[in-house]
This record gives C-alpha cells, sequence and structure tokens, in this order.
C-alpha cells in the first residue's frame, strides 16, 4: 500500500489537528449536556469509563501489564473521598485530589508486584484488591462504615460533579496523549515488548513501570471519589465490585490497548451497546457482556482500533 | 476446648483440602498442556454442582453414580468446546492473556446462563447418608465428606496413574514440558489439547458434584470463589506440576481450616491470600514449578 508522499511535519499537523478536533468535539458535546438537559447519568458515567479505560491503557497497553485488581484503587479513591467528607469535614474539591494521592501511595505499596510476570502478576494484584476490600470491611465502623459504607450526607452534586468529571476526562485523555509522544511513552512500549532488550538500551527499567503505574492509579482514584461525590454513597461491595476492573479491561480493549482513541472508542461503543442491552434485555444483560467479550477476543484481539489499524496501516500515522 | 477445634479443623482441613486439589489439578491440566488460564473453572465445577443436583431432584440419581455420569457427559463437552474457543487464539498476539480474558467471558455467560435457568437461590444436595456421621473418638464427621474424600481421593489417584503410568498420560506431561517439541515428534496438539480440555472438564464436573456433598450449598455466584482457590493452589504447587497441585490443595484447606478456628470468619479469606503472595514473592514456584518472574 502505497504511504503517502506527505513529510514528517506534515503528518504530524495533521495528526495533531485530528486529536484536537477530537478532544473539542468531546468537550463541547459533554459541556451542554448538563445545559440543553441530556442524560445526566448516561454521560457522567460514560466519561468515567472512558477516564478509567484511558488510565488503565497506560500501564496495561503502554507497559504491558494487567492487573486484574485495577478496582483496589478506585475503591481507595471513594473511601479517601468519604471518610475525609463525611468524617472530617473536608471539601469535596480537596478531598478528591488527596484521594487521587492516596491512589498513588496504594500503587508505591503494590510496587514490588511489578516485578511478576503476566499471570503472575493479575492474580496477585486481584487477590490484593480482595484483601483490601476484606480489610475495609473488617475495620472498625466509626472509620469505614463496616459493611454499610459510609453516606456522603445531602452533599451530593449531580452538575458539579458532572464537571469535575468532564475537566478529570480530559487531563486523563491528555495525559495518555503526551505519554503516546513522550519518551517515557516509548521507554514503556519498548518494555512491553521486550524488557530485557529495553533495559540492555538504557531504560532504565523499573523507574520508567513504576512511574506508568503511579499514573495508572491516580485516575481511578479520581475517579472513585468523583463517583461518591455524585452518588453520594460509598460501600465496600460497590466500590470494590471485579467488575469494575472487567468492565474496563473489556472496554479497553474493545478500542485497541496501547493506542490513545482506542479507550475512547471501545468504552462508547460498549456503553452505548450495554445500555440497550440494559433496556431490551435485563436479565440478558451479564451473558451478553461476557458474549461479547469471548467474540471481541476471538475476531477482534487487538480492538477495534487496533484491527482499523491492521487493515490500514497508513492510519497510524494519523490516528494517536 | 481449643485441642478439640483443632482436631476438627486438621480433620476438615484435610478433606477440604483434597477436594481444593482436585480443584488445583484440573485447572493444572489445563494451564500445563494448553497455557490457558480458566479463568471459568470455577463456573466449571458449579455446572457440575448443578448438574449433580438436577440429576438427582428430577431422575432420583444417587450422586456417587452422578460423578462417572458427569465424568463422561463434561468431557464429551470439554473436547468439543476447545475446538469451539481455542484453536483461533493461538495465533493471538498474547495467547496466554488472550485467554485469560476470554475465559472471564466464557466465566460471565455461564454465570449469567446458570442465573437464568435456576435464578439466584443457593441450592442443596438434600441426599442424606445413613448415618449422618460417623463418630471416631471426639469427633463427629460428617459421612458425606467423608465419601467425597475416598472418591477425591480416588480420582486424584487415577489421575497420578493416567499421567505417569500410561503412554497418554506421557505424551499430556510431554506437551506441559515442550509444547513445539511435541509437534515435531508427529502428535496432533489439537486431539491432545481438546483431550486435555475434556479432561478438566471432566475433572471439573466431578469436583462440582463432590462440592455439594462436601459444602452445605452452593449457587450460580459461587463459581469466583472457586476459580480463586484454584489459582492459589496451583501457584502454591507450581504451576502446570500436577502433583502440586495435590500438596498445594491440602496446605491451603489446611491453613484455611485453622485460620477460621483463631480469626473472625470474615478474615479467614486474607490468610489464604497472604499465603498466596508470599509464595509468589518469596518463591515463586512454588513448590514443584518453574521460575515465573519477569
Amino acid at each position: 500500500m502505497p504511504i503517502s508522499a506527505a513529510s514528517e511535519d506534515q503528518v504530524a499537523i495533521i495528526r495533531n489537528r485530528i486529536w484536537y478536533g477530537l478532544l473539542f468535539v468531546l468537550t463541547v458535546w459533554l459541556a451542554l449536556v448538563p445545559v440543553i438537559g441530556g442524560n445526566l447519568p448516561f454521560y457522567f458515567y460514560l466519561m468515567l469509563w472512558i477516564t478509567m479505560a484511558s488510565a488503565f491503557n497506560i500501564i496495561s497497553g503502554f507497559t504491558g501489564y494487567m492487573p486484574f485488581g485495577y478496582v483496589a484503587f478506585y475503591g481507595i479513591g471513594a473511601f479517601t473521598t468519604a471518610i475525609l467528607t463525611k468524617k472530617l469535614g473536608v471539601s469535596v474539591y480537596f478531598s478528591i485530589p488527596v484521594a487521587g494521592l492516596a491512589g498513588v501511595i496504594l500503587s508505591l505499596l503494590f510496587a514490588k508486584t511489578l516485578k511478576l510476570s503476566g499471570i503472575y502478576f493479575a492474580i496477585v494484584s486481584l487477590a490484593l484488591s480482595i484483601i483490601l476490600r476484606l480489610v475495609i470491611t473488617n475495620m472498625p465502623e466509626e472509620i469505614t462504615g463496616g459493611s454499610f459504607g459510609i453516606s456522603l450526607g445531602s452533599r451530593a452534586e449531580p452538575v458539579k460533579s458532572f464537571y469535575f468529571m468532564l475537566v478529570t476526562l480530559l487531563a486523563a485523555l491528555s495525559t495518555a496523549a503526551w505519554l503516546a509522544r513522550s519518551r517515557l511513552g516509548k521507554a514503556l512500549k519498548a518494555i512491553r515488548d521486550d524488557s530485557e532488550a529495553a533495559a540492555v538500551m538504557g531504560i532504565n527499567v523499573p523507574r520508567a513501570r513504576l512511574l506508568a503505574w503511579m499514573i495508572a492509579a491516580f485516575f481511578p482514584a479520581i475517579c472513585g471519589g468523583i463517583e461518591a461525590w455524585y452518588t453520594n454513597i460509598v460501600d465496600t461491595e460497590t466500590a470494590f465490585d471485579i467488575l469494575i476492573t472487567a468492565k474496563t479491561i473489556i472496554y479497553s480493549i474493545a478500542g485497541g490497548l496501547g493506542t490513545v482513541t482506542g479507550p475512547i472508542v471501545g468504552t462508547v461503543i460498549m456503553v452505548v451497546l450495554d445500555d440497550l442491552i440494559w433496556q431490551q434485555f435485563p436479565l440478558l444483560n451479564l451473558f451478553l457482556l461476557g458474549l461479547v467479550i469471548v467474540l471481541l477476543i476471538q475476531f477482534m484481539p487487538r480492538g477495534i482500533v487496533g484491527t482499523m489499524m491492521r487493515v490500514w496501516p497508513v492510519l497510524r500515522r494519523y490516528i494517536l | 476446648m481449643y485441642e478439640f477445634l483443632i482436631l476438627n479443623a486438621l480433620v476438615n482441613g484435610i478433606i477440604i483440602g483434597v477436594l481444593y486439589s482436585l480443584i488445583g489439578c484440573s485447572l493444572n491440566v489445563l494451564y500445563g498442556v494448553l497455557r490457558v488460564v480458566n479463568f471459568a473453572h470455577g463456573e466449571f465445577i458449579i455446572v457440575g454442582s448443578f448438574f449433580g443436583y438436577v440429576l438427582f431432584t428430577t431422575l432420583g440419581i444417587h450422586p456417587l453414580l452422578s460423578v462417572p455420569i458427569a465424568a463422561i457427559v463434561f468431557f464429551v463437552v470439554g473436547y468439543g468446546l476447545y475446538y469451539v474457543l481455542l484453536p483461533r487464539l493461538a495465533q493471538a498476539d498474547d495467547p496466554e492473556t488472550s485467554s485469560f480474558l476470554m475465559m472471564y467471558g466464557v466465566s460471565l455467560m455461564l454465570g449469567a446462563g446458570m442465573l437464568m435457568i435456576f435464578e439466584a437461590d443457593t441450592r442443596t444436595l438434600d441426599f442424606r447418608f445413613s448415618p449422618m456421621s460417623i463418630h471416631i473418638g471426639t469427633l463427629y464427621i460428617s459421612t458425606a465428606r467423608l465419601v467425597a474424600l475416598g472418591v477425591n481421593l480416588v480420582v486424584v489417584g487415577l489421575l497420578t496413574w493416567f499421567l505417569y503410568f500410561t503412554l497418554y498420560g506421557k505424551a499430556f506431561r510431554a506437551v506441559i514440558m515442550n509444547r513445539e517439541a511435541v509437534q515435531i515428534i508427529g502428535i496432533n496438539i489439537h486431539r491432545i489439547s481438546a483431550a486435555a480440555f475434556g479432561l478438566a472438564a471432566g475433572l471439573a464436573g466431578i469436583t462440582g458434584v463432590m462440592i455439594s456433598l462436601v459444602f452445605p450449598a452452593f449457587s450460580p455466584f459461587s463459581g469466583p470463589d472457586y476459580t480463586l482457590i484454584g489459582f492459589i493452589v496451583i501457584v502454591l504447587g507450581g504451576l502446570g506440576h500436577p502433583i502440586g497441585a495435590i500438596v498445594g490443595g491440602v496446605i491451603f484447606g489446611l491453613t484455611e481450616q485453622l485460620s477460621i478456628v483463631f480469626l473472625p470468619q470474615a478474615m479467614a479469606p486474607i490468610v489464604g491470600f497472604s499465603i498466596l503472595i508470599l509464595v509468589v514473592f518469596l518463591h515463586p514456584r512454588g513448590l514443584f514449578g518453574k521460575k515465573l518472574l519477569r
């Protein structure tokens, strides 16, 4: 297939235009939702899942790890926000960023697991998230609300949390886009493909993947906090639900791991599909989700964007 | 007072441990031969439990009789399921992760399917052995559990005999050692993989029936618990090593039952997971396996 004769600069310009254009459309569309009375919950959760998928993509698509306990960061973020806001009376605008920090701290605690290979890493990650859930459930009720969870009182602000989520989404997408073009991003992809060769090339493998791990832990924690703000309730069953990890993984794979637009495309399509299925066949929902996963892995293991890039390689230059 | 509880825990630990070993063995066959991490294994097992349950409630078949029936039916289904699910995955970029995720999808389908057919209630296999329990010394041990122990030991023994004393078993072990080399020798890798899948499915079916005897109840949601237990057992014993799973299972069973004596019920799983993490970091091979660090 003949590659167009455009120079590198022209390609870069077009690529940036496409990316920023996409961001612009996304931002305007989402910002208008509360104003024109659109379906707030639908778009809120859409933004949440896109953020989760994008952040997950950083550690899985770019770096090659698949943390099956990813929900641990989400849960710790939710609980940190709830505890700070409800028990200590701190403003939400402060407790949510602190929640993000809590996610990063948790990632540092779990950093040792990055030494493990594929399946071991996934299973240990899952085990750690379950341990975290059990520990929090069993902590004294005054601190974490036991199995009833914590209610944030009447501080729920659907519209404010919506815009907070939008800002977070843009931050996450921008981070992913920056990562795709930066030295760190290239280092991560090298580590993903062959970590020994990467080390031979002079890349500080432990440091690079630790950075990716921390970045990938920050955003779900914030998401957990914002969702707590939105729904008012935080409890261990929903905050540490393994389905959150599962959906995150599926949405990012559906789009295409390792690309920046992949998680966006994948999430949008899957969330719309999920919503349609839920409306029509509430009971079949989980079954069809499983079926979609199986079909996806069988026929489009690289996701939608990934498969498109395989069929038309020229797209690689233009789509981030 | 504690001695009684500990003695009880030891006995039950062995019984449950051997059951866990069986889970681990079937999961290990899958991983060793196929390099497939079966996230749906717990669901396979629960389907086995429901299978035995349905046979018992609609046809009045004795649970022990449903063991060989389950074994055969599940073997055939597993054999076919291999060809549906797995050959295409071999061409993927990362077959292990892809299979991991695909089996997760399968687990969702199976769980949801069981939910739709059987509803969310927990079920019990209402079969009573007579006598209900056997009195040894100061202990009362449920007969059902002793029967399950016996059956499990027989199955584990048969599996070991098959793997180490028959030609087909030797082929299985060869595939576990080196998949590519086996194809060079001329063994049809698809047929042996399908047989391995069938074997693992058959074992899962047997395990499912045994679970309905050992544990008081099961429901469509019980699957993931057993999947996780299976993983812990095979990591403890060493990925891909059939005998390792047996040892790992007993150790885990004993630890679990003993920790229930000393810790609140809700905290007991933490002990198991902590063991998993400790083993992975301190001795990644597990007891019998090969090194698996990045």
